[in-house]
């Protein structure tokens, strides 16, 4: 029974007394030999000599006399021994060492000195359970590994655990890759391993032979020479610019759905988001943002589910997990797609500025924040049908800010002819804003931007004026659906509308310098091609079109066809490849890659005058 | 839990998969998609292997451990990614 121990024997004065203890001997072996040195060594070493004579004069001396004796012999006895059976394990290995010097600082469980133990453990695990080979190695293992075995036992935490889903994310992709890792290779533009190597080659052997046996047999035949003239088509057919589909990104949650716009993640180039909403008004069905990984064409990696379509989507670039989305009902949301969470981090419809009115594009753009050029923060601007493009700040809700109201150009001529009569007129008239639907910032200086709406004007404005547009161009007839800066020369800009026409704009100038029409079908979507200055990619309704200005002017260089029945909605161009994506209304995105394409040197586009 | 059944429900799916063999550390096979006697030869003799593959790694640099192992032979693919609890095994036969 232990003393309790209070405060005042804790404060008292304890005399401690050290002793020694005698030193006990347990051997003690005189050494034989003397140092030459020592006191007494003359004295040794006179009796070493006289012993030295004494010994020389025993021979034939009288005092001394030879005699034997017998000595008592025991008789021998032999005993056995048994001792315990030396186990030999795989010599402790260098990790077996490692795991017993720092396991046992991160273990619990009380590993003992000898290494060998946590050998025992893997040795006992073997398909063939003898009970003679166990039995003795259990008993050693139980005693240093009982925890472990513990958590082994139950399967559903082990299935449960994150580790787990990480493997399985892993193993899922490794199968994948061994699928399609064809189509990836020629993604990437390397060399393709081939996977079915014999059968190819055995193919190109049995047509070499038949050939061969052709000419053998058939000299005059009509079959030979026909043969040859396929083959040679076929070699000019493959020559002639075309794309190849490389595989399509679908699953049983997007069928069926339109896909209204794709954006790469900024900082992942193998992170695509594609956002699924309807453009007919009366479909109201929610809307769908998945972000799919190259890695897997069969599953995104995020799905987020959203209350009504989805028109736009684009990744900040200085936060690359940050995704803004626009909707149908005007809402803007922004994800975090980090996390496996699928709620939304931030959506716009508490505050009260939002757009009442479906937002048609959002797009992160850096602003000037101070008076010092240096200080640029990156904002997200939105345009919307309700015709005004707001710029959105985050702090801990989404609040915004208006950027620019587009009011038609009719009233703003009534507007202007007013004041000057009557001097400021001040009541406050609501005047119908003409509806926006798409926008682009100068990739140089990121406070002009274009602005498209809905009665064909295109507005040039300047993000540090709000009353006033820079410029406005109104030579389409249709709503202005797409408008891109070209990323290589800073001067020229492409629209397109749905009057069936894309306009090359040069920036100062109000008419354009191109209008390209090769169908009349409304035109969807438009890109340049990141990486030839004269090419870019258009979408109809039912094709896709390359187009090089360089080459040609009025005919488009590749046409595809969609499938029957399908829709094509939407263009990306994959920034680093030379690949293409299209997303269809019945949910699916198609990567092709553009094969025997060749531009012209330069990349700067050459502005002639027709 | 469900995203886990729905994985490998997917993985199961795949093109060319012959097989999934989830088997704790003591070999006992927890969750399997083949029959039981090639499941418990698989999980014999891939067991020895990984424990030599891994035995191989950590004595060249005890710091280092093994997370995953392919082997590709003529017919097909076995893709194992073994941890202190469990083992993943997954045999794929790529050209099918």
């Amino acid at each position: 029974v232990k003393e309790q121990v209070t405060e005042d024997m804790l404060n008292e004065v304890v005399n401690i007394y050290l002793t020694e203890t005698e030193t006990i001997t347990h051997l003690d072996m005189p050494g034989i030999s003397v140092s030459v040195d020592a006191d007494d060594a003359e004295a040794i070493k006179e009796r070493n000599n006289r012993y030295a004579e004494l010994c020389k004069n025993r021979m034939g001396n009288d005092k001394y006399m030879d005699r034997s004796m017998q000595a008592f012999i025991g008789a021998s006895k032999s005993k056995q021994v048994q001792c315990d059976s030396i186990v030999m394990v795989d010599t402790a290995t260098t990790w077996d060492m490692y795991d017993s010097f720092y396991g046992a600082e991160q273990d619990k469980t009380e590993l003992t000195a000898e290494p060998e133990k946590s050998g025992y453990s893997e040795s006992i695990v073997n398909s063939s359970r003898g009970p003679e080979k166990t039995t003795s190695l259990l008993s050693t293992t139980s005693i240093g590994n009982t925890t472990l075995e513990d958590d082994a036992a139950d399967p559903r935490l082990i299935l449960q655990s994150e580790k787990f889903q990480k493997v399985l994310l892993v193993m899922e992709r490794c199968i994948l890759a061994n699928i399609f890792q064809p189509k990836l290779a020629a993604y990437r533009q390397l060399p393709i391993v081939e996977g079915k190597h014999n059968e190819q080659q055995d193919k190109e052997k049995r047509n070499q032979l038949f050939f061969n046996v052709l000419i053998v047999l058939d000299c005059d035949s009509v079959v030979t020479p026909e043969t040859m003239e396929h083959r040679e088509e076929d070699v000019e057919r493959s020559l002639s610019p075309t794309l190849e589909s490389l595989w399509v990104f679908s699953c049983e949650l997007t069928k069926g759905r339109t896909i209204s716009c794709m954006a790469w993640n900024k900082k992942n180039p193998d992170l695509l988001a594609v956002g699924y909403g309807e453009f007919d008004f009366r479909d109201q069905t929610p809307g769908l943002v998945c972000c799919w990984s190259l890695k897997n064409p069969t599953w995104p990696e995020r799905v987020y589910h959203c209350n009504t379509g989805v028109t736009s989507l684009d990744f900040s670039a200085k936060h690359p997990y940050r995704l803004a989305v626009g909707m149908t009902d005007g809402t803007i949301a922004i994800y975090y797609v980090y996390s496996q969470d699928k709620t939304c981090a931030v959506s716009s419809s508490k505050c009260s500025k939002k757009h009442y009115s479906s937002t048609w594009q959002v797009k992160w753009a850096e602003q000037d924040m101070g008076l010092s050029g240096d200080d640029k923060e990156e904002a997200l601007m939105s345009i919307s049908a309700d015709g005004r493009i707001s710029k959105w700040f985050l702090h801990d809700d989404l609040d915004c800010v208006e950027l620019m109201r587009l009011k038609r150009m009719q009233e703003e001529k009534d507007e202007m002819e007013t004041e000057v009569k009557d001097k400021k007129k001040k009541g406050e008239i609501l005047r119908s804003l003409n509806a926006g639907f798409c926008f682009d910032f100068h990739p140089v200086d990121s406070s002009i931007y274009l602005a498209g709406s809905i009665d064909g004007t295109i507005y040039k404005c300047s993000s540090s004026n709000s009353q006033q547009f820079l410029e406005t161009y109104s030579q389409h007839f249709g709503p202005v659906t797409r408008i891109k800066w070209c990323p290589f020369n800073p001067n020229v800009f492409l629209s397109c509308s749905l009057d069936w026409t894309i306009k090359l704009w040069i920036q100062d100038q109000l008419t354009p310098l191109l209008c390209l029409t090769s169908t009349q079908k409304q035109v969807h979507d438009i890109m340049w091609s990141p990486k030839w200055a004269t090419v870019f990619g258009a979408i109809n309704e039912g094709q896709m079109k390359i187009w090089n200005l360089d080459y040609s002017t009025l005919d488009p260089v590749i046409v595809h066809m969609a499938a029957p029945g399908v829709k094509m909605t939407s263009l990306l161009f994959a920034l680093q490849t030379d690949c293409v994506l299209v997303g269809d209304n019945s949910g699916q995105v198609t990567v092709y890659q553009i094969k025997n394409f060749t531009v012209g040197e330069g990349n700067q586009v050459r502005l002639n005058k027709k | 839990m469900a995203e886990v059944e729905e994985t490998l429900k997917r993985i199961q799916s795949q093109k060319g998969v012959q097989g999934i063999i989830i088997v704790n550390s003591e070999g006992i096979p927890i969750k399997t998609t083949m029959d039981n006697s090639s499941t418990v030869q698989y999980v014999g003799l891939i067991h020895q292997l990984v424990m030599k593959a891994r035995s191989t790694l950590r004595d060249l640099d005890p710091q280092n451990d093994l997370t995953f192992l392919r082997i590709r032979s003529k017919k097909n693919e076995i893709m194992i990614a073994p941890d202190k609890d469990y083992f993943l095994i997954v045999i794929q036969n790529p050209s099918d």
